[in-house]
């Protein structure tokens, strides 16, 4: 029986964080009879490279992605996930440019589809945002060491976040396909029904609509625009968004007869604000990408959110519990690639490439 | 013998077995005179740093007989400037200047170009908001230019309305003259 040795344990992870490797929370040390455990549950060679900032002449490799997987919390058979959500973020434009240095802090969000939230016990009912499930918290604090430790991304010197978000490396929700209405998020992307697979974008911050009175799609629909179309988080021509719909909200919008499409389609026309509106915040006028103050003519004329109802430009997914109508508005960091990465194992070397609908 | 804990850097070796920078940075030679330089302008797209540097370029011109004889955008302001674009101002220009740094991967970036031009033979003066300088700062160092000078502007720069620019660059312009052709105690 093995005799367990707290006072080893905590002299570890002191020596972790004086290296300068924690996010501020306890670290597992990573030794590398625990790495190769986790090497082992996936085909892709150690030295593989998966990541790469130019800017930084950075390289991550299966190896060091393991090692800050371990150190972050996760059981080895996670780790397929956090490879598969890593590839996701390197499929956004801003991950491989500027993002994990900017003022916005963005946070990853992090969406699992299929058997692979059971299997690992993925959290897509009741607090599907919130703590308390350990690969919702560990596959998304692995990304977050990654950026640390790999990139040598730190706060106050290459990371310039003035002041961060809440969960930046925490907001990862399975969803709940069992109670969604609709395919799941990762089938809409084009990989086959049943698949394990990992959808991800970078957000600015997640904001809740709670309307739990109103039986009317359009209604409902227009809470969603309402805040689609704040002005404070709008600050290029258009801005992208995303919605993970509480169960109760999307099966009412789904026996009016919407699916993800017109729901998009809705919220696309429908989601802005007057220029009038816009003015009153000095954003009214575009300087090439920029909005600045302008002269807030034409005053009633109408301003879209969103560029189109591209699925790229509102990612929608289903989660949470089924006690309430309560969804939340996610902001987009930047435009969204779409893609949705399948989750691979031991077997399926060379075939991890991501998926891509459009 | 317990296990030992393994480094997620990626860098330990580089850290502890690599003594030093192979080629240790040195700035490219200055010409004492600014008379006759002709300069590069690269703006990085930051809001108002195209203005800030055709203004600079022109107090240049008309205070000390410079001319302005490439003036191009950075595709992409978190990336360093692509070896093509450094080319071209190196055929093109004898000084350059860039900015603005005023965002948290750009200020590192415009720290990185400068490093560039001055190992490609061109003095180059960088504008950085001082709300950036620990992060352009440490990009320095990262590109093996541990100190490397670059000159500060009052942040922030964004907001300010185009006379404000104005009298901004008129400000910095003896600075960045200075800088380009002065050995500068780095």
């Amino acid at each position: 029986m093995t005799v367990l040795d707290p006072d080893a344990a905590q002299a570890a992870i002191e020596h972790c964080y004086e290296q300068g490797w924690s996010d501020g929370l306890p670290l597992v040390p990573a030794t590398q009879p625990l790495v190769d455990k986790f090497l082992a549950t996936t085909g892709r060679g150690p030295d593989e490279e998966i990541g790469r900032l130019p800017q930084l002449d950075r390289v991550v490799t299966v190896r060091l992605a393991a090692i800050n997987a371990v150190m972050a919390g996760c059981r080895p058979e996670y780790f397929p996930v956090v490879l598969a959500a890593w590839e996701a973020l390197t499929c956004e434009r801003t991950t491989g440019g500027g993002g994990w240095q900017s003022t916005s802090g963005p946070a990853p969000l992090i969406v699992i589809n299929g058997p692979v939230r059971t299997e690992l016990g993925f959290n897509c009912a009741g607090g599907v945002f919130g703590p308390g499930f350990r690969p919702n918290a560990t596959v998304p604090r692995a990304i977050g060491l990654i950026v640390r430790n790999v990139y040598g991304i730190h706060p106050h010197e290459l990371e310039q976040a003035t002041q961060g978000l809440p969960g930046r490396w925490s907001i990862c929700v399975a969803e709940n396909e069992e109670e969604s209405p609709w395919a799941p998020l990762a089938s809409e992307a084009g990989l086959p029904d049943g698949a394990s697979a990992v959808s991800a974008t970078l957000l600015r911050t997640c904001e809740f609509v709670d309307n739990r009175h109103t039986s009317s799609a359009e209604q409902l629909l227009g809470d969603f625009a309402d805040t689609i179309g704040r002005t404070g988080s709008w600050i290029f021509e258009h801005a992208q968004a995303g919605i993970v719909f509480c169960p109760e909200h999307a099966q009412l919008l789904a026996a009016a007869g919407y699916d993800r499409a017109h729901v998009r389609t809705w919220l696309a026309e429908h989601s802005g604000r007057r220029t009038s509106d816009l003015a009153a915040v000095g954003k009214d006028r575009l300087d090439g990408r920029l909005r600045l103050p302008g002269d807030g003519e034409p005053a009633t004329e109408f301003q879209h959110t969103l560029p189109s109802d591209d699925r790229r430009n509102l990612l929608i997914a289903v989660a949470g519990a089924r006690n309430a109508g309560i969804s939340m508005v996610v902001r987009l960091f930047a435009d969204w690639s779409g893609a949705a990465v399948q989750v691979t194992g031991p077997d399926a070397a060379g075939d991890h490439s991501a998926e891509e609908a459009q | 013998m317990p296990n030992a804990i393994l480094d997620p850097t990626g860098r330990a070796d580089v850290a502890t077995t690599v003594p030093a920078p192979a080629a240790a940075f040195e700035l490219a030679p200055r010409q004492p005179d600014p008379s006759g330089l002709r300069i590069g302008l690269l703006n990085n797209t930051k809001h108002n740093a195209a203005l800030l540097l055709a203004e600079i370029g022109d107090v240049l011109a008309a205070d000390h007989a410079m001319s302005v004889t490439i003036a191009e955008t950075k595709p992409n302001f978190a990336a360093p400037a692509p070896a093509d674009l450094v080319e071209r101002f190196r055929l093109e220009c004898d000084v350059v200047v860039t900015g603005v740094g005023d965002c948290g991967s750009c200020s590192a970036s415009a720290v990185a170009d400068g490093i560039v031009f001055e190992r490609a033979g061109l003095p180059a003066a960088v504008i950085c908001s001082d709300a950036f300088a620990v992060t352009a700062s440490a990009m320095a160092e990262l590109r093996g230019a541990p100190g490397y000078q670059y000159l500060l502007t009052e942040h922030p720069v964004a907001v300010l309305d185009a006379d404000q620019v104005r009298q901004r660059a008129k400000r910095l312009a003896p600075e960045v003259v200075a800088m380009l052709t002065q050995p500068s105690s780095q």
